[in-house]
């Protein structure tokens, strides 16, 4: 099947949308879709179109046992790097990390929900590979309680930014990323974009971020702030975790 | 928000209307909390959206243990896929109502006793204007334009494009449920389709209506 005429995407993301084609039809289609960026917004254009119809279909509520399975299904999967943390109970966290394990976890979550919020966003970037990547800080910037973006230091000199909820800012300001030390001013880590992932390379990074408290994000002039610090009001603000040393990959056979 | 919408609804289904839609910016919060793997945002975005997905299934697959299978699933792949939702940039509910209807297109094997009733296809069936439904859906300016929309299409076009999509026949479901032939069915539902695009897309003049 030849894909990659846009009439035919069309008509063919319509028909997969509405429900019409079935079966295999069905199952290839949603084979070409990961590799096929205009295949996917033609999609994507099409449920826009039509997913509001469904909200003329009446509410039903399901039966508790469902989220039960759920919450079953979620707990079966716990990552490797969530278990690593797990288990060295790191004496930087305030939180005892045995309430995963615990119902007290979903019922107090509120209150160390930044915390955790923090760990568990390890692996926002590195998808499934998560013993391939584990970030040596990370950082979830909010606002006003709603998580705006994650960072991540991957590498000593290297900082990924990507932006989970982006604002519609006006194309003539740069948002300007700033890490916030212990004392002293603010400092400069560069311009991020508006929406996406950025990537930033510094060579000193390591020894800005040591001594860093929070990061935090302002809106400045295009090309970032005149005056070499934040003018612009603080968008979105969130602390520096440090992620525990990782240890040996290999473990040591069992001798018996 | 509208709560309590005169839907025209099978009597013997028990239905909570007066469950009111979430609103996209507090759905869209919940799912990008969930996507960092916050819990309690999870379960919050479970307990806003679960009534309307499970209604969304219910009418495709038919029988609750299916449905229910659905939902479960569709909730496992969110959580999941929670932390791509930002890159896909839709609405949260057009994301979500996506994932539960292609589980249920997935799963279902259509049993041989045939679909409900033909009030089944309701709201926007509707040929003869309704201004209070019409009215009700006026602050949700997606709803109110795909109404506006589907009514503009033909009858034949209308009816076909709501029964895939409602029930989620396929082509030669809709064509036995009409009693039209294969061919032609495919045909008002492609054209409708485009037709309802161009509408949508604002492409079209699209006069006063059908």
């Amino acid at each position: 099947m030849k894909l990659d005429h846009p009439e035919l995407q069309n008509r063919l993301a319509a028909e997969y949308v509405l429900g019409t084609m079935r079966g295999g039809a069905r199952r290839r289609f949603e084979e070409y879709l990961p590799d096929n960026p205009s295949l996917r917004d033609a999609v994507s254009q099409w449920e826009a179109c039509l997913m509001p119809m469904a909200d003329q279909i009446p509410s039903v509520t399901p039966p508790e046992r469902v989220w039960k399975k759920i919450i079953d299904r979620v707990n079966g999967i716990q990552t490797p790097a969530l278990a690593r943390i797990n288990q060295q109970k790191t004496a930087n966290r305030r939180t005892g990390w045995r309430f995963f394990d615990s119902l007290l976890f979903w019922r107090n979550l509120g209150i160390s929900a930044s915390t955790l919020v923090v760990v568990l966003s390890i692996g926002l970037f590195a998808g499934n590979s998560w013993q391939a990547h584990e970030p040596m800080m990370t950082a979830v910037l909010e606002e006003d309680g709603v998580a705006r973006m994650v960072i991540e230091q991957p590498k000593a000199d290297m900082l990924m930014v990507k932006m989970v909820k982006p604002w519609k800012t006006a194309s003539t300001k740069s948002l300007q990323l700033w890490v916030m030390p212990k004392d002293g001013p603010a400092r400069s880590i560069g311009i991020i974009n508006q929406d996406g992932s950025t990537k930033i390379r510094m060579q000193d990074l390591s020894g800005m971020l040591d001594n860093g408290l929070s990061f935090a994000v302002t809106k400045e002039p295009f090309g970032g702030s005149p005056t070499g610090q934040p003018t612009g009001m603080i968008l979105c603000k969130g602390v520096i975790a440090t992620m525990p040393p990782k240890p040996s990959k290999r473990a040591a056979p069992p001798l018996i | 928000m509208s709560v309590g919408r005169a839907t025209k609804t099978h009597p013997n289904k028990t239905t909570d209307q007066m469950t009111p839609t979430p609103s996209n910016d507090h759905l869209a919060t919940l799912l990008a909390r969930a996507g960092l793997g916050d819990r309690q945002a999870f379960s919050d975005l479970y307990e806003a959206s679960k009534s309307k997905l499970f209604g969304v299934s219910l009418r495709i697959v038919r029988e609750r243990h299916i449905a229910e299978e659905v939902l479960q699933d569709s909730f496992v792949k969110i959580w999941h896929h929670a932390a791509d939702y930002a890159v896909a940039k839709s609405a949260p509910m057009t994301w979500m109502t996506a994932i539960v209807r292609n589980r249920s297109l997935d799963i279902v094997r259509r049993p041989a006793h045939e679909i409900a009733d033909e009030n089944d296809y309701f709201a926007l069936n509707m040929p003869d204007d309704s201004p209070s439904m019409a009215e009700q859906l006026a602050s949700k300016r997606d709803q109110a334009e795909i109404v506006r929309c589907m009514k503009a299409l033909d009858n034949e076009q209308n009816s076909a494009i709501l029964l895939a999509f409602f029930q989620g026949l396929s082509h030669s479901e809709v064509a036995d449920k009409l009693h039209k032939p294969l061919g032609t069915v495919k045909t008002h539902i492609r054209r409708g389709l485009l037709r309802l695009k161009d509408c949508l897309d604002g492409q079209v003049n699209e006069g006063g209506g059908a």
